[in-house]
This record gives structure tokens, C-alpha cells and sequence, in this order.
């Protein structure tokens, strides 16, 4: 057993009230191993029953994990804004799950592993200590006028105040007046109303599954809140702050919701809301509103989906005066349809900004150089103009007839918004997408500024030209995220290569991974054989602004490791060596949130969370402390879990009476353990079971899969001798104690409607954990498999196969370096046993994988094979993709009678 | 599946109500005190199957109630409630026993899958105990 010396020590004497009475059990298997022992089938089926219900929570937070890591990951790129509560619940949810996979481990083995425990702890406490490095001054202010405000105030005012107050103070253009009703508002009139507590109790009604529960919550916990009374101190604080702005001239105000925490975004996206032209006389019913929009049903849904806490997000309102627009429209700091000039563009139209990118009427267009010489000016014709009415609504009113031809914006006006493009882009590091209204007296404003996507404008079409000076080695890709990076090549074939991937080199692989994620960071540009520009992959790649070509076909072939390239992501193309002409456009967003001590705070709390140290179970180092983060720590318990589910079964198996071999004509050492009514009768003497007395539903369906007649026709597959040298090696290397586990003993412990299978076929582990019974909903399969002989890049082109091949079975699925995680569930029962029977297939499939695991093609050559029935591994030995294709078409694919779930 | 015999120890009566009452449409057998006294109390006089405790409590909070029903009965198995990311409890839960803990907010559909969950393995460390009693 891998790390078992150091587990010795781990045996640290829990208390002994406290050790309930599986533990005793687990620790007496492991003490006595004298075959006098006898053991009742019930005592041996709750164990494994006991063990395989920690082995699986340990799995389900192991998958929580490694997503809270990526999230984390995400946010570290810098681009997006985010605040301490949402350092704070990450860092949470990363400890919660490392401490319930370090739980269940220690359960499932009996304790032994409570150093853990301590680990853990140390490891908390130092995220808490980074943690606490943020000393916030929780604001005591109820308004904050926008001269007070800036980008690290995002917690107290939300995003976009925060962005607002940011332009104004440190880049220092004019944003229309206003204020900002802080959370701590939001708080004190929560508090007051006992509004938190009323909602919690609300949210104990809603039903995920019933989306009319939330609905209904929905416009309780909203009625509660329009209802509720405002603090008299906060009414006055707002009143007052309105009539510091209105100075008595009865302006109408916008009420927007700028929410904190992870709902900043949505604030963003308009999911909250937004009331225009608000009279004094109702601004406090206009505040509840706004407050009220935290609960909508799609609110609600959104944050129980993403496991956001209520503490966790809070409303701050907008409160800006109405600009009452004579012209208004979009400005891009440089112009996203022509990359290779840098040029500003100006859009404008008459009244209101949304007819300027609602595409309505054509708006007039300036292209301004940045020497602020106007290089195009197209005058439109511009009939119809938006306007709001004084009870807030948007209207179209037809422009008068002088004005329909006229230019929105005279040249001093143009230049005045030109400086102020060229003040944001340099401000924010990054050509902007910037919102701006020209009032009735003249005056400009900037009401929003953003970071310019160009993606979204250059709509499919190539928007820089071919540069032929250039070796052209990829021509037609897809953008799967634009922009241009350039860099040494480096093939991803693995997670070790992820692992080893050098700052700044460019992503060449055969398919894309949402796994990049990991190098998004470090990776100048990503290019891919194949892929789906509408995949997770490339939504990612857009989220961190890293250049990303899908489908370029023949980018593993032409594109070496090492050799320089210039991508260009805007067009498909990829370039050999470095493109001046190209250069400037690579990364040029600056990270807006790099500087802020909050990032700060994140980076740090991140070490101890995502670095792994801990990569090969092989070595000495790879004990519990060693661990240095939870990412080792979940990486460690993920490992010892397979050993310990292993270790009950070796044991029982040489017990008579408890265990029986199964009888069959192929070479498989097969233990079967009855629950009850799993089989039909048992030769207690003889020890052994015939296939036909099995009765249990899953058993049987994996022994059809198992037995299939194909695998009986050929038992010994050519083996290639690299490959095979390559498996004899890393057993050579192995510490003994690993090669003992080479006995190829499977266990199956079944009742009529259960199944868990462990099995050690060929160099594998595998668990495998089904329930088929006529109830659909109870119905899942849970399939892990794991390690095996073979160097680690051969072991993980199995792994990803096998994923490739259960993705297909509609199995939802995780790799983690050479593990699959599998699952499929609430099916009916015929579909749970189509799919066991394939995964009994599967199983003798993957004996000798690893040694035709030759090169890259041989994962979807197999999984291609597999899937069309082919399971004569034969001529897939030396796998050329598209030969072996050829052949199971020919072969007609399925040699299989039986129907398949894919037919 | 009997019912489930469940005791929910909160101190906020109208939440601890409003969940009681869900938990017994799904034919949950519930007793819902509202502090950890009386939660030891019952358990001394009562046998459960699964305890729910919110962590934070005035009085004995529900570390401290956890400590001692385990010490009473050692076989329910009991699901922490936190709020407000107390981590610390949470770890400290789990080393004393804890089988699992939730973080608010949850929904109830989670809450009910646990506690089915605790329960199954409350059966298997019982007739464990049978079986070790025996021989």
C-alpha cells in the first residue's frame, strides 16, 4: 500500500466513545488475518456498504473542489471585479470540501488518517490569517457622493457605482450627478425590517424541483420588501442627498441597482432593476424596488444554482440625475472592424442611447484618428429618435425635419469625446466600449466604460488582412476567441503537460479542454485541431481574454514544439515566427483588478489552496505532511481512497463461506459476495458460483459485458513491444508492495437490485457502484477508473478514451490526471443494464490499452473502435487513426447482435 | 425505509417551525427544540436517528450540544448547520463526529438527502453493533 508506513503514524488515538462500531470492525479486518475467522455476510455488507458511502461524498467533493479551484483561477486573470465577500466565500468552499473528502477518508479506513485533520487545520488558519490581512472599514455612511467613490469601493457600492465613481475621481471625466446608496442602507433597512430572517424562512418553501415555489417565494419575499418601512435616518439621508442635487429645480432622478458580490455582474447584464425618470416624491418607493429586484425568481434561481449566500450579496442603489439627452451613442477607443488601424469610432443618434446600438436607425459614425484628425465622417438620415416620457417610459418620436440630416455632434464636441476615449483606454490599460449623452446645454457625460470585446463585432468575418510577407501555417481555423498572441509552441497531450506549461508559450493540441483552464494564464493563445467555437473550452478562453483558434485541422502536424508563432485569433490564421505588423494587438488588456489590495488578498489565499505539490504517489514525499495546500491535500485523499476501498475486499475474498469465485471459462479470478437475493443458490462447499446462479439485475447485465463472445474468441491481443516494454518497466520501478495488487482479482458484491464491482483487471483500478431497480429515480451507475501500468502519458490517453467513451454513453464525466470519474443516473432500468454491459465490455477492452497507447490518435481510434463494436484490438495496434475508422466501417462496425444503447 | 426519527435544534423558532414542518410532509418523524439543553435532555430520554444542529446557538452553541449527544448516544449521526462561514466550527464538527455539515443556505431537497444519507448509515453502524454483540 502506497504511503502506508507513513500512515502508521497517523494512528494518533481518536477518543474512544467516539469510535463507532464500523471502525472497530475496519480495524479488526486489518489486524487479524488468520483464515479461522469467520464473518457473516450482513457484518461484511454493511461494511462495504459503510465504506462505499464515504468513498462516494469523498468523490462528490473532489469534483466540488477542483471547480471551486478553477473559479478561483478565473478570477485571478484580473478582469473581473470582485470583492472580499467573494474571497471569502471561495476560500470557504475550498476548505468545506477538502475537510469533507479528509472526513470520509478517515471514516472509511477507520480512522487512521486524523493527521489530516490537523493539516487541514493549519492550512485554515493560514487563509484565514491571509484573510484578515484586509482590514475593511465597513462604510458608516448610508449615501456616498460619487466624489468618494472608486473601483475598490465595490463591496460598499457595487460595480457600477463603483466604475462610475473610478471614471470620475481618478480618470476624471464627467459622469452624469448623483450619489450612491450604500450597503450598508441596504443593511440597516434589512436589519431593521427583519427582512433577512422573513426571507430565510420564505426560501424554506421553495422546491428546486417545482419551479413554481420559486415563482411564488419570489413575489412574497418581493412584497415583503416594497412594504417594509425605510429608516426614518436613511429616508432622510436619501432625501436629503436628492435635495442637495435637485437644488430645488425638481429633477428626476435614475434609480439603478449595482449589486455587490458575485451579482455584480448580473447588475451588468440588466437582470436587476433599473428605473427611470423617478420623481422626488417617489424615490424611496423607487429604492424598495430596486432592493426588491435581489429576489426575483431568476434571481433566486441563479444564486441557489451557483450556491451563492444571501450574506454574500447585497444591493446598492444608483441614484443619478436624468441626463436629458439631446444626442447620445457608443464610442469605441479603437475600431473593432479594422484592426490594423487604430482609429477611434464615434456612433451617434438623436435622444437616447438605445437606438444607437439597437440597430433602429443608422447612427452617424466618426472615425477619428488618434492624432484627432477625422478620417471619416457618414452623416445618416435619421428620422426617428427615442425619448422618455415624463412617467419614465421610452417612447419614438419622429426628429424634426432640419435635424434629420444634420451631424449629431460638432467638431469640438468630436474632439472633446476623443480625449476622452483616449483618457479611459489608457486609464484601464485597454481599448474601451464606452457609453456617453450630450445633454441639452451641451454638456458631455460618460455613463458606462467597459473593456471592448472585438469578438463581438467582427461577426465570423476576417477583420485584418493577409499578411503575405509572413509563412502562412494555418489559414482557415475558427475564432474561438479573438485577439492575437504569439510565442514557442508547446502540444498539451496530457494533464502533466498542463502541469509542466511554460509562462507565455501558445497551447497546441488535438481537441479542446475546458481543462485549460489551468494554463489560461500562463498561455499566449491556444490552437486546437478541432473544437466547437460555442464549447466550454472556448467560452472560457473568452472569459480570459487568451487568443483561441478551433479547428484548424492541422495544427498538431504543421505547428512543432518550440517553433515561434504569431496567432492571429481576429482571422484564423496562424503565422510562423513573430508578426510586427500583429504585435501590439496581444493582450493588451491591462488587468483592472491586478493592483487592488483585494486581488491581493485572492492571490494570496489562492496559494494555499491551488498549488499542487504533490504529483506522483510514488514518492517518499507523498505523505500528509508534506501537504502544503488543499489541492495536495484532496490530490492525497483521492489516492489513498482507492487503497483503502481495496483493502476490505483482498481480505474477505480468502474467507470461506462469504466469498464465492465465480465459475467461468475465461481467465478472471472473480469473487462474488451475496447481500441477499443476489443469487439464486450457492455451493457452500465447493465455494464457487456458476454465471447462471447469479440473480442480481446489474451483476448479470456487467457479466454479459464482461463475457462478451468477442473477448472469448481472442485472448491474447499482439502486444507492441515498446508498448509492452514500457508496462514491464514501470512494474520493475514500482516498490513491491504495489506489484503485489497485479493479482487480477475482481470483486462483485451484489443483492438483487445492487451492484458494486471492484476490479484489478489487467493494471487497472476500477469501482464501479449501480442500483437497477423499476424505479428510474433511484437508478445510477457510478463508474471510477483509475492508475494502471504505463508511463503517466500512456495511462492518461487511456483515461481520456475511456472518458471519450462514456461521454458518448451520456455518462456525465471528470478526469483528473489519470482517473475518470463517471456517472449516469435516474434511467430506467433496461438503459442502466445497456450500460453495464458496455461498461463489462469496457473493461476487458481496457486490459491491454496502455500498451497500444502509442500516440495521441490511438485515444479516438480506440474510443471510435469501441463504440462501433470493434473489439478486436488487432490491427488498432499501431493505430493510424483514420485507417482504423476505415476498417470498422468495412467490418460493418457492430459484430454485436444485441441491441446497443447507441443504436 | 421507517420513518426517520429526526431532532432539529435551532434557536430561531419560526425557521426551525417552517423546516419541521416541511421535513414532516416527507414523512420525517421530527422533534424540534430550540437549544442544545433540551436537546440533551430529550436524547436522554428518547432514541433518534439523525440530529440536526445549527451551529450558532445562544447558550450551548451546537459544538458543544454535539459534543455531548455523542457522549449520550453515540450512534445519531448528526448534520451541522453554519452560517456566516464559520469554517473553524465546521472542522471542529466533523473531528468530533459530525457526519456531514451544510452551509446557508441550503435547500431543503439537500438537507433531506443527508439526513436520509445519515440515517442509512446510522442502520449499518447499528446492526454492526449487533453483530460485534453476538459473537
Amino acid at each position: 500500500m502506497p504511503g502506508g508506513n507513513c500512515l502508521k503514524r497517523l494512528n494518533s488515538g481518536l477518543n474512544s466513545r467516539l469510535k463507532p462500531a464500523v471502525v472497530g470492525w475496519l480495524n479488526l479486518f486489518r489486524r487479524k488475518r488468520s483464515s479461522k475467522d469467520t464473518f457473516s455476510p450482513d457484518t461484511l455488507s454493511n461494511l462495504f456498504r459503510f465504506k462505499y458511502s464515504c468513498f462516494k461524498m469523498l468523490l462528490d467533493s473532489n469534483a466540488e473542489f477542483l471547480k471551486v479551484i478553477s473559479d478561483i483561477e478565473e478570477r485571478l486573470q484580473g478582469q473581473q471585479v470582485f470583492g472580499m465577500s467573494y474571497v471569502r466565500s471561495r476560500a470557504a468552499q475550498a476548505v468545506f470540501h477538502a475537510l469533507r473528502m479528509v472526513k470520509n477518508l478517515d471514516d472509511l479506513s477507520g480512522h487512521r488518517y486524523t493527521l489530516l485533520f490537523d493539516i487541514l487545520e493549519k492550512i485554515n488558519l493560514k487563509i484565514k490569517e491571509a484573510l484578515g490581512k484586509r482590514k475593511e472599514i465597513p462604510p458608516t455612511e448610508l449615501i456616498l457622493p460619487y466624489l468618494q467613490i472608486n473601483a475598490e469601493m465595490v463591496d460598499w457600492v457595487g460595480g457600477k457605482n463603483a466604475n462610475l465613481g473610478e471614471i470620475h475621481n481618478r480618470v476624471h471625466l464627467p459622469i452624469p450627478r448623483g450619489f450612491a446608496i450604500t450597503t450598508r442602507a441596504f443593511e440597516s433597512f434589512m436589519v431593521r425590517n427583519e427582512l433577512f430572517d422573513e426571507i430565510s424562512k420564505k426560501k424554506v418553501g421553495i422546491d428546486p424541483d417545482n419551479p413554481e415555489t420559486i415563482n411564488t417565494t419570489s413575489e412574497e419575499i418581493r412584497q415583503l420588501i416594497t412594504s417594509a418601512q425605510v429608516p426614518a435616518e436613511l429616508e432622510d439621508a436619501i432625501l436629503l442627498a436628492y435635495a442637495k442635487l435637485a437644488e430645488d429645480s425638481g429633477i428626476r432622478v435614475s434609480m439603478r441597482s449595482s449589486a455587490t458580490g458575485e451579482d455584480s455582474e448580473l447588475s451588468y447584464a440588466g437582470q436587476y432593476l433599473s428605473k427611470l425618470n423617478v420623481p422626488s416624491d417617489q424615490i424611496i418607493h423607487a429604492y424598495k424596488e430596486v432592493v426588491a429586484s435581489l429576489y426575483t425568481p431568476r434571481a433566486i434561481a441563479y444564486r441557489l444554482n451557483k450556491g451563492i449566500r444571501d450574506e454574500d450579496v447585497a444591493m446598492s442603489v444608483a441614484c443619478l440625475q436624468m441626463v436629458e439627452s439631446a444626442a447620445s451613442g457608443v464610442m469605441y477607443s479603437r475600431n473593432p472592424f479594422n484592426l490594423l488601424e487604430e482609429n477611434i469610432i464615434i456612433t451617434a443618434v438623436w435622444g437616447l442611447g438605445p437606438y444607437a446600438v439597437e440597430g433602429v436607425i443608422t447612427p452617424d459614425s466618426y472615425t477619428v484618428g488618434k492624432n484627432r484628425q477625422t478620417i471619416a465622417a457618414e452623416i445618416s438620415h435619421k428620422i426617428v429618435k427615442l425619448i422618455s416620457k415624463p412617467d419614465g417610459d421610452l417612447i419614438e418620436v419622429p426628429v424634426a425635419d432640419d435635424l434629420q440630416d444634420k451631424p449629431c455632434l460638432s467638431q469640438e464636441e468630436i474632439d472633446i469625446l476623443v480625449t476622452y476615449a483616449l483618457k479611459l483606454e489608457e486609464h484601464y490599460g485597454c481599448p474601451q466600449d464606452i457609453e456617453w449623452a450630450l445633454d441639452k446645454k451641451k454638456r458631455l457625460f460618460i455613463l458606462q466604460s467597459r473593456p471592448l470585446r472585438v469578438e463581438d463585432y467582427g461577426k465570423g468575418y476576417p477583420i485584418t488582412p493577409v499578411l503575405t510577407a509572413y509563412p502562412l501555417l494555418i489559414e482557415k481555423g475558427r475564432t474561438a476567441s479573438a485577439g492575437v498572441g504569439f510565442g514557442p509552441a508547446f502540444h498539451v497531450v496530457s494533464d502533466q503537460d498542463l502541469l509542466n506549461f511554460p509562462d507565455g508559450a501558445v497551447l497546441v493540441a488535438r481537441h479542446s479542454s475546458p481543462k485549460f483552464v489551468m494554463v489560461m494564464k500562463k498561455t499566449r493563445a491556444i490552437i486546437t485541431d478541432m473544437g466547437n467555437i460555442a464549447g466550454h473550452m472556448a467560452s472560457l478562453a473568452r472569459e480570459f481574454s487568451v487568443p483561441a483558434i478551433v479547428n484548424a485541422r492541422v495544427a498538431t502536424a504543421t505547428i512543432p514544439t518550440g517553433m515561434e508563432v504569431t496567432v492571429d485569433a481576429y482571422s484564423g490564421r496562424v503565422y510562423q515566427g513573430i508578426v510586427p505588423e500583429l504585435e501590439s494587438f496581444q493582450n493588451a488588456c491591462e488587468c483592472p483588478m491586478k493592483d487592488t489590495p483585494v486581488y491581493r488578498v485572492l492571490r494570496e489565499v489562492s496559494d494555499w489552496i491551488i498549488p499542487l505539490h504533490l504529483l506522483d504517489p510514488k514518492s517518499p514525499n507523498f505523505t500528509p505532511s508534506f501537504c502544503r495546500s488543499l489541492h495536495d491535500i484532496s490530490r492525497m485523499v483521492h489516492e489513498f481512497s482507492y487503497t483503502e476501498m481495496f483493502q476490505l475486499s483482498d481480505f474477505v475474498s480468502d474467507k470461506k463461506g462469504v466469498a464465492f469465485k465465480l465459475k467461468v471459462s475465461i481467465p478472471l479470478d472473480l469473487y462474488v459476495i451475496d447481500l441477499g437475493g443476489g443469487m439464486t443458490e450457492t455451493n457452500v462447499h465447493l465455494n464457487s458460483v456458476p454465471p447462471d446462479k447469479i440473480a442480481s439485475v446489474p451483476f448479470n447485465a456487467l457479466l454479459r459485458g464482461i463475457m462478451h463472445e468477442d473477448f472469448q474468441k481472442s485472448q491474447l491481443r499482439p502486444v507492441e513491444f515498446k508498448g509492452f516494454l514500457s508496462v514491464m518497466r514501470e512494474q520493475m520501478l514500482s516498490p513491491p508492495s504495489k506489484t503485489e495488487r497485479f493479482g487480477d482479482r475482481s470483486y462483485a458484491i451484489i443483492s438483487d437490485k445492487y451492484l458494486n464491482f471492484s476490479s484489478r483487471v489487467g493494471y487497472h483500478y476500477s469501482i464501479l457502484d449501480s442500483y437497477c431497480s423499476p424505479t428510474p429515480g433511484m437508478n445510477y451507475i457510478t463508474f471510477s477508473f483509475k492508475g494502471g501500468a504505463a508511463d503517466d502519458i500512456r495511462r492518461n490517453r487511456r483515461v481520456r478514451a475511456i472518458a471519450v467513451i462514456l461521454q458518448s454513453l451520456d455518462f456525465t464525466v471528470e478526469i483528473t490526471g489519470d482517473r475518470v470519474d463517471a456517472r449516469y443516473q435516474k434511467h430506467e432500468c433496461s438503459l442502466i443494464e445497456d450500460r453495464l454491459d458496455i461498461i463489462g465490455r469496457l473493461l476487458q477492452f481496457t486490459r491491454q490499452m496502455d500498451m497500444l497507447m502509442n500516440n495521441e490518435a490511438s485515444v479516438e481510434a480506440l474510443a471510435k473502435n469501441f463504440l462501433a463494436g470493434n473489439y478486436n484490438l488487432k490491427n488498432t495496434a499501431t493505430t493510424r487513426g483514420q485507417k482504423s475508422e476505415v476498417r470498422s466501417q468495412e467490418s460493418g462496425g457492430r459484430n454485436d447482435s444485441r441491441k446497443t444503447p447507441w443504436d | 425505509m421507517e420513518s426517520i426519527r429526526l431532532l432539529l435544534v435551532d434557536d430561531e423558532e419560526d425557521f426551525r417551525t417552517t423546516l419541521a414542518s416541511r421535513l414532516k410532509r416527507r414523512n420525517i418523524d421530527v422533534t424540534d427544540v430550540g437549544s442544545g439543553n433540551e436537546a440533551i435532555e430529550l436524547i436522554r430520554e428518547r432514541s433518534f436517528d439523525v440530529a440536526v444542529l445549527d451551529i450558532k446557538m445562544p447558550g450551548m452553541d451546537g459544538i458543544e450540544t454535539l459534543k455531548h449527544l455523542k457522549k449520550i448516544a453515540p450512534l445519531v449521526e448528526v448534520i451541522l448547520l453554519t452560517g456566516h462561514g464559520s469554517v473553524e466550527a465546521g472542522i471542529e464538527g466533523m473531528r468530533l463526529g459530525a457526519y456531514d455539515y451544510l452551509m446557508k443556505p441550503y435547500n431543503v431537497k439537500d438537507l433531506l438527502l443527508k439526513v436520509e444519507d445519515a440515517y442509512r448509515r446510522k442502520l449499518l453502524e447499528e446492526s454492526q453493533q449487533r453483530t460485534q454483540q453476538r459473537t
